[in-house]
């Protein structure tokens, strides 16, 4: 690819939407996903993303613009499979299973009887740079900003409620309302990422960069900060590929993500990179 | 007079539908170190975390200094910062990427929102001193996945330290630790108590170690069977009542072994 094509992209106001959303909503799913991860909802942000085209179609069979409707319906399903999962006899991970495939059988269906836009569905379910607007990208860099001071102002609590319940009471964290603000919080970030990334695709922001950081970070600051990054440089580079290669781009920022991911395995994995962070590090403090 | 840390009067908890711990009244006093026997299944840690505020209570009354516990399992921010509680087992589930003084700094903040730099001298300050009355100092810098059994309680109770506590819950907090960590434990709990007031409650099934370290005993299956000095709640007759009379002949066995 030559240099002066994606220099040329980069003048289209519709990719510099594109890269600040892939920039904002990747930071924004590393971030929270480095605690959702810990929390082990890594179905949950799936069911969610699921869920998010269900409530796109309650917008079309209400003839409204389906982002409003979006962040409410995300918060309100979100709190009642967290109900069902607390609640049920069931394992979360099959009883999610059955969240997330109606949604979609549901939603899939409602569009097609309803929405003569067949086309676009592919849009929906893999996402589509050319939908996100200035007014999603400053959402998006409001609710970074929110995240960031949430998680800072919580992070005792966060870590507690993710090592033990028990532990995190005994020193007087109100485990259930935390656990109920998280959920909230998750909602609405999938429900602002949704467009650039799509509704399949949008659990591997939350999971991927945060396993990432996981596999390599040695202390908490570090690991949020990794995830964070990761998430965010994942998110751009994607954006930018799938801006020059016309593809879809929730799949491109994935398979940067996955790339991200399969070199911090090798890093992890390989005692030499290990030692040499050792000595780097030593050499640091 | 001295304080009393703990009333607990009348608590009934139930675990699915079935009552688990029924009517249990009992009180500690500061400086104190009471153990709760009991067989498996007899209630002992269900009841501890009932007191605590992590299960739910069907009736009865708990006063944490002075405090009512609310229904919802709620203590003032400041009697709750005086409380520690010292779980039987914490499962970490894959690499967790908190290092053990980053843990252990996790007890000293008073509970609330709170920036993470916020008091960074004084919080480094008592992790360093928690770590190395628990002998935790060369695990500073190990992630807590990457801890033992043994080394996991020991860091716990550095977390239980690190900030000035008058009620101390240990749920079999000695199982698992070599007889070396063991005896450093009950030294440092002994310090606790005399020197700064403490008092402990610990779950324990080692009855041996109860007898030299502890001065109340508390039985409980389901309900209380008797509390009082070890000599008295350990006495054969007693110990019969508590486990049934296959018990007995087992606990021979095993004084001998160590006498």
């Amino acid at each position: 690819m030559p240099t002066a094509d994606w220099l040329e992209l980069l003048q289209f106001p519709f990719m510099q939407r594109a890269l600040l959303a892939g920039l904002f909503s990747g930071g924004l799913g590393g971030l929270l996903g480095s605690v959702a991860v810990l929390r082990q909802l890594s179905f949950f942000s799936d069911a969610l993303g699921h869920s998010a085209l269900l409530g796109i179609s309650l917008g079309v069979l209400l003839g409204v613009e389906p982002t409003v409707v979006l962040i409410p319906f995300a918060v309100l399903f979100a709190l009642l499979v967290g109900q069902l999962v607390e609640r049920s006899r069931l394992p979360s991970d099959a009883l999610l299973n059955i969240v997330y495939s109606s949604s979609l059988a549901i939603a899939v269906v409602v569009l097609r009887l309803v929405s003569s836009r067949a086309g676009s569905l592919e849009q929906l379910l893999f996402g589509d740079i050319l939908g996100v607007s200035w007014r999603d990208v400053t959402l998006q860099g409001v609710l970074l900003l929110a995240v960031l001071a949430y998680l800072l102002l919580t992070r005792r609590s966060q870590i507690l409620v993710s090592l033990d319940a028990g532990l995190a009471v005994s020193q007087g964290v109100a485990v259930a309302w935390q656990r109920l603000v998280f959920v909230v919080v998750l909602a609405v970030v999938v429900a602002l990422s949704i467009k650039a990334v799509g509704v399949l695709l949008i659990s591997a922001f939350v999971v991927i960069p945060a396993c990432a950081a996981r596999l390599l970070a040695r202390g908490f600051g570090g690991y949020v900060a990794l995830a964070s990054g990761l998430g965010a440089g994942c998110g751009v580079l994607g954006l930018l590929a799938s801006g020059l290669l016309n593809l879809p781009s929730g799949p491109c920022v994935v398979i940067v993500q996955l790339l991200v991911f399969l070199a911090a395995l090798l890093i992890s994995a390989n005692p030499a990179a290990a030692a040499a962070r050792a000595r780097w590090r030593g050499r640091a403090g | 007079m001295v304080e009393t840390v703990l009333e607990v009067s009348g608590l009934t908890v139930g675990r699915q539908g079935e009552p688990a711990v029924e009517n249990v009244s009992f009180s500690l006093a500061a400086e104190t170190d009471t153990a709760l026997v009991g067989p498996n299944g007899a209630g002992k840690s269900t009841l501890v975390q009932a007191l605590l505020g992590i299960l739910p209570r069907q009736a009865g009354e708990v006063r944490v200094l002075g405090a009512p516990l609310s229904p919802g399992g709620r203590l003032p921010a400041a009697v709750r910062a005086q409380v520690a509680y010292l779980p039987q087992q914490v499962v970490v589930k894959g690499r967790f990427p908190l290092t053990v003084a980053e843990f252990v700094a996790l007890g000293w903040e008073p509970s609330g929102l709170r920036l993470p730099w916020s008091h960074r001298t004084a919080r480094e300050a008592a992790v360093q001193m928690a770590l190395a009355r628990t002998g935790c100092t060369d695990l500073a810098d190990r992630l807590i996945s990457a801890l033992s059994t043994g080394q996991w309680k020991r860091v716990l109770l550095a977390f239980c330290v690190v900030w000035p506590r008058k009620l101390l819950v240990l749920d079999e907090a000695q199982a698992g630790l070599d007889p070396q960590a063991a005896e450093q434990f009950h030294s440092l709990l002994f310090d606790l108590r005399r020197s700064e007031g403490w008092a402990v409650l610990q779950i324990s099934h080692d009855l041996d170690m109860v007898r030299r370290t502890c001065d109340r005993v508390i039985c409980l299956n389901r309900s209380l069977r008797c509390v009082g000095s070890p000599d008295h709640a350990l006495s054969p007759a007693q110990l019969e009542r508590l486990y049934g009379r296959a018990y007995v002949p087992y606990h021979h066995h095993h004084s001998r072994a160590h006498g």
